[in-house]
């Protein structure tokens, strides 16, 4: 019987351990550049983000004016373009990472918090706070939050039919996204699109943000990711079945539920304060998967780099396409993300089936 | 006082009076066995008669509607999962994983009930691990990913996860379906070498009446949502025990000394 065993090992002629070993390495190797190259990039974009613009001031220049002496022009930058490209960045890596979280939580590689809805519900909430009670501007954050949560929750009810199928949570999110997307345009329009607030939450203009905005943004976006990294093994744990899962000890109703918060809080508060971006928490993970694996302690901190990454070029490829006149970031999303999502689903056989 | 002790010793699990229903739809009706310690014991039964459910109920995947399941002699509807995780593993009939994750890292989900919040891979949680790829046969592609193996090969990996538990039982629902024959028995060879010589106690659901006999200490046959029949399978089964069960008349006979099932 022992012999029978290790005879085992060799039904796949082809492969033997040499190779597994090989292309063990192989994959160590291309993710440890991916983080490199994917870092190098983030410092490079940033510092053109810095200096693209009607004001220009070089790389020492920059840091003359911030170290060294004052300089009007780096003065400028500083309160101008420093939050935007601030918030650009951890409003990306918030909504990536909750697109990674979406994913694990809902077995669904088609899953991202703007469509299934999470985001524009977040976003309604916010314009709601922002049009008839500006002077609780503080609580937008947690109004945004519990909007998500609300979309969330009427998803996933109206999804469930003793299960979840993916397409189905999906055609539901794309129902509730253009319910709470459309709810908050009446608003825009109604209000006259004189409400610079509420106009750019729906537009998802971040031109104006200000230093307050990025550290309104910063403790939540933090917390959220610090909460995410406390899941990483449970996100991986939910890859197997849910009795499997729970035959290892993990209760994975409430597992879901909390991982689901954290994901809804990631990209709730992203929505309240950058505006509803599709498709990026959907891209970036799926690139981050090809990059550097399904294991969730490599694919979630690269999806919040890649997410900085991508929402900063986005909303910099915006301000420079046709300059003076500024694109959204979202749009900017939005037009290279429908494409990409077309091509996964006539990639994902198991999933559009 | 004390003999009482000593049968509960022995006994490993406990079903006492196990009902069930969905909706209208009684599954179970007053189910009663014992689970012994150190044995192989095989669930049978024809579709629909409940053996299903019966494996869900003495897993925690669902909650009885009367009666009770007793883990050495506690009731295991107030354990936590996790501590039940620490006592009892399971192989489910079907499962998935990511493609990419290789079979170590997958056998090391084994030790999830062990870990603590924080704690990393401790030198025990490595030893176990290597332990079960090697009870399992699977070191030799400890590295691969679990795509790229066969049927065969991926039962072994999960199995090799649930040992990874280190727990004294161990339930297997239907571990030889989707694989043909030289693997179906390979697997009980695996899963009898585990009962003899780690003295871990099996439950498990076969659906082949001949394995079920020859890889069986005890058998639990059941019919309608009740317990038709247990015992060694040499003394319970015979034609006309298949004839309850399964409603069909097949032959039995004996070759040296062991029933067959004619099941043709």
């Amino acid at each position: 019987m022992k012999q029978r065993n290790r005879d085992c090992g060799q039904d796949n002629p082809t492969l033997g351990w040499q190779d597994d070993i090989r292309r063990k390495k192989n994959k160590k190797v291309r993710a440890a550049l991916s983080f490199l190259v994917i870092t190098v990039l983030m410092a490079l974009l940033f510092f053109a983000a810095i200096n693209i613009g009607s004001l220009q001031v070089g790389v020492t220049g920059l840091l003359k004016g911030l170290f060294v002496e004052y300089d009007p022009n780096v003065a400028a930058i500083w309160d101008l373009r420093f939050p935007r490209i601030i918030i650009s960045m951890l409003a990306g890596a918030g909504i990536a990472v909750s697109g990674v979280l979406f994913q694990a939580v809902l077995k669904n590689p088609l899953a991202d918090p703007g469509i299934i809805g999470i985001s524009s519900g977040a976003g309604f909430a916010a314009v709601l706070v922002t049009a008839f009670a500006p002077q609780w501007y503080f609580f937008t954050p947690l109004a945004a939050f519990l909007g998500g949560v609300i979309a969330f929750l009427l998803v996933y009810c109206l999804s469930w039919k003793g299960g979840l199928s993916p397409l189905r949570i999906i055609l539901t999110g794309v129902a509730a996204d253009a319910l709470f997307t459309g709810l908050a345009s009446a608003f825009n329009s109604m209000s006259g699109k004189d409400m610079s607030g509420v106009a750019a939450i729906v537009e998802a203009n971040i031109t104006q943000k200000t230093w307050e905005d990025v550290s309104t943004l910063f403790p939540y976006i933090a917390a959220g990711l610090f909460l995410a990294a406390l899941f990483l093994g449970e996100c991986n744990l939910l890859s197997l079945e849910d009795k499997t899962a729970r035959s290892l000890g993990i209760n994975v109703n409430t597992t879901r539920i909390c991982i689901s918060l954290i994901a809804v809080l990631l990209a709730s508060i992203s929505t309240a304060i950058a505006g509803a971006i599709s498709f990026l928490g959907l891209i970036v993970p799926h690139i981050g998967r090809i990059l550097v694996g399904s294991d969730h302690r490599a694919l979630m901190p690269f999806s919040a780099l890649a997410g900085a990454f991508t929402f900063l070029l986005a909303d910099t490829i915006g301000r420079t396409a046709a300059a003076p006149h500024e694109v959204s970031a979202a749009v900017v999303m939005s037009v290279a993300g429908g494409p990409f999502f077309i091509v996964l689903l006539r990639r994902s056989k198991k999933y559009a089936s | 006082m004390p003999t009482k002790q000593a049968k509960t010793k022995k006994l490993a699990m406990e079903v006492k009076n196990l009902s069930f229903s969905y909706g209208n739809n009684r599954i179970l009706q007053g189910a009663s066995l014992e689970i012994e310690n150190g044995k192989i014991t095989t669930i049978m039964g024809a579709n629909g008669c409940g053996k299903s459910t019966l494996f869900s109920l003495m897993t925690k995947n669902l909650v009885p509607a009367r009666g009770k399941v007793l883990l050495y002699g506690r009731d295991i509807c107030g354990m936590q999962l996790s501590e039940f995780a620490k006592k009892v593993s399971i192989v489910h009939q079907y499962n998935t994983s990511t493609d990419d994750i290789t079979v170590e890292r997958l056998v090391g989900f084994g030790r999830t009930p062990h870990r603590k919040l924080f704690g990393g891979c401790r030198e025990e949680d490595m030893q176990l691990i290597e332990w079960a790829m090697e009870v399992t046969g699977i070191t030799s592609y400890r590295e691969r990913e679990v795509a790229k193996l066969s049927g065969g090969q991926r039962q072994r990996v999960w199995i090799a996860m649930a040992l990874a538990q280190n727990t004294k039982i161990l339930f297997l629902d239907e571990p030889t379906t989707y694989l043909d024959i030289r693997y179906q028995i390979e697997i009980l060879n695996l899963v009898q070498k585990l009962n003899r010589e780690f003295g871990i106690t099996i439950v498990m659901v076969l659906h082949d009446i001949n394995q079920a006999i020859h890889f069986s200490d005890q058998i639990i046959g059941l019919a309608a949502g009740k317990v038709l029949v247990k015992g060694a399978p040499g003394n319970v089964i015979s034609a006309e025990c298949i004839q309850k069960l399964y409603g069909i008349e097949l032959g039995v006979t004996e070759i040296d000394g062991k029933k067959f099932v004619l099941t043709v």
